[in-house]
């Protein structure tokens, strides 16, 4: 049951390819391999905070106003991860810029809040926050590291092919994200189909 | 228990509270520290212009026409000047270039301190290799891309952003040549 | 010619959607037919530009005076979503035929971060209040733009023999790469 919890958000149901959900920072950040990694990360610190406490308080939250509830505590909790990244991996907030505060508006957040968190408790809703979490960071890590591949010829900064290779610019270009992403998801349909056939579904 | 407005508007007033209390701790816990990163951004960039200073350039500096120029000590002596000079004519948005010089207006490094150039294409003049081009040269040389003429080699597919990075050299200087020897006075 | 070129850069070269990556999950979410894209459109455009307009002056006359930039993410999110819902309620109130066709869209956009980024973004690049106006504007055309262009598209692929596993969001999304490839053409205009 609980390990369900966790796999469910990294396959199965993952944010980005199945849910297609989170798609702004997926494909703006995505031009390496690391750089995916740090916003997933990011996002997955978001989500672990966030879960807990709308696991603790959601009780004592009237429904009407449970979203805009919601809406502060994520918030709060992307300006922490905002000052605390700025503060000590300054680097990598350079990169990820705009993108840190716009977790807020990550959906994958929100719908993680309303639709698990609120109806779960503290030990599951901490399980299903990284699960997503991990999901996330690791579609977010795919797509950056095809990018980079075939954008610039390395993975995670090392040099794969030498310099014969001509990289195709536009993969890390605006246009590639969407190519690449593309792709990915028919690849990811056809594995998920396959998976579903073996067990005897449909 | 009802949901009364009253309790509603209790409620929001209460989290949003929280949240700004615990949002100024960890400001107040932060501050100093990213304050401490941009200046390590800046001064890396200062390392490169200014290769070995030992004070710190970014608290000395003067004003002129409402530029900074930073100067280089190194044992007590002043090697060199450095000042950060944009151009807005980038493939897409202002180019700031940091320019160092040496006292006799060589041109000791440059540095990209901000860009929105296009990735593989534009970018190019991050690299290091580029940019070392334009050590050694000084106000007289024709600093300028092949294409207009000049010594500076532009990309395959992008002139646009060196020439960019010269005219932000240029500019900076014409701003440091007031503190060099054997520039105008 | 200042204020004309930030116009043009928001509507063609940064496009939102397609260059800075705003806006995408409306995007997709809304883009099978060209009715409910344009309402979508509209819809974004009205909250964009009332959400700049506070947002900017909330910044510059709260934010900066009392020292609190560090809060800007949590007041603009709350701004944006209270608008929304006053929105909403007087759009119900006053007229229903506009409620009909925008309501349905409103509370999708507090989640839409275009709106969040391009308040951001104007602060970002200090534009003046002028400025901020005519980028708000430019951005929100150029997001329905992109968003009317690939409704029309999307409406002719329903009707195409497309591979299976390519059918739904895959081909949607190598679509709008070429349509992203298509708009880079403007780059440089500016």
């Amino acid at each position: 049951m609980k390990l369900k919890t966790f796999t469910s958000g990294i396959f199965e149901n993952n944010p980005v390819m199945k849910q297609v959900l989170g798609l702004c920072p997926a494909l703006a950040v995505t031009t390496s391999a690391i750089n995916g990694i740090a916003m997933g990360l990011a996002t997955t610190a978001v989500l672990i905070g966030s879960n807990t406490v709308v696991s603790l308080v959601n009780n004592l939250i009237p429904t009407k106003v449970r979203i805009p509830s919601y809406i502060v505590i994520i918030a709060s909790f992307v300006t922490v991860v905002d000052l605390v990244m700025n503060a000590y991996v300054h680097d990598l907030h350079k990169v990820l810029g705009l993108f840190i505060p716009l977790i807020v508006v990550n959906c994958v957040v929100l719908g993680r809040a309303e639709s698990f968190a609120s109806k779960n408790g503290l030990l599951e809703s901490l399980t299903d926050a990284f699960g997503t979490g991990f999901g996330f960071t690791l579609a977010l890590f795919v797509l950056g590291a095809v990018r980079e591949v075939l954008g610039n010829g390395s993975v995670m900064g090392f040099d794969l092919f030498g310099s014969g290779f001509k990289p195709s610019i536009v993969m890390i270009l605006p246009p590639g994200a969407f190519i690449a992403l593309g792709f990915l998801m028919v690849g990811y349909k056809y594995l998920d189909e396959r998976k579903r056939v073996k067990r005897g579904g449909v | 228990m009802k949901d009364s407005p009253f309790k509603m508007v209790l409620v929001l007033t209460i989290i949003t509270t929280i949240s700004a209390l615990i949002l100024a701790f960890v400001y107040a816990g932060t501050k100093d520290q990213i304050a401490e990163a941009y200046r390590q951004d800046f001064l890396k960039g200062l390392k490169v212009v200014l290769p070995g200073f030992e004070n710190a350039p970014d608290t000395e500096f003067k004003e002129m026409k409402g530029y900074k120029v930073y100067i280089g000590k190194k044992g007590g002596e002043v090697f060199g000047y450095a000042v950060r000079a944009v151009s807005p004519k980038g493939y897409s948005g202002d180019i700031a270039v940091l320019v160092g010089v040496d006292t006799k207006g060589d041109i000791l490094g440059i540095q990209i301190l901000k860009h929105a150039e296009t990735p593989g294409l534009g970018n190019k003049i991050e690299f290091k290799e580029w940019r070392d081009t334009f050590v050694g040269l000084d106000k007289s040389d024709n600093i300028a891309v092949k294409k207009d003429n000049g010594i500076i080699d532009e990309f395959s597919g992008a002139t646009i952003s060196p020439r960019a990075v010269c005219e932000a050299v240029n500019t900076g200087l014409d701003i440091l040549s007031r503190f060099t020897v054997g520039g105008e006075k | 010619m200042e204020l004309f070129l930030i116009f043009v850069g928001a509507v063609f070269v940064n496009n939102l959607v397609l260059a800075r990556f705003l806006g995408i999950c409306p995007f997709f979410g809304v883009s099978k037919k060209v009715d409910t894209a344009i309402g979508m459109s509209l819809a974004v455009t009205f909250v964009m530009a009332v959400a700049g307009i506070i947002t900017w002056i909330v910044q510059y006359a709260v934010l900066d005076k009392f020292g609190l930039q560090f809060l800007q993410t949590i007041v603009f999110i709350l701004v944006i979503a209270s608008l929304v819902q006053f929105v909403e309620m007087v759009i119900e109130k006053t007229s229903p035929d506009l409620y009909q066709s925008l309501g349905i869209f409103l509370p999708l956009i507090t989640t839409n971060c275009a709106i969040l980024g391009a308040a951001i973004i104007n602060i970002q690049s200090g534009f003046g209040f002028v400025e901020m106006l005519v980028f708000t504007m430019g951005s929100a055309l150029g997001f329905g733009l992109a968003l009317v262009l690939f409704a029309g598209i999307r409406e002719r692929i329903d009707l195409s023999d497309i591979p299976y596993y390519f059918r739904g969001m895959p081909i949607a999304f190598i679509t709008a790469g070429i349509l992203a490839l298509a708009f880079m053409g403007f780059s440089g205009l500016v």
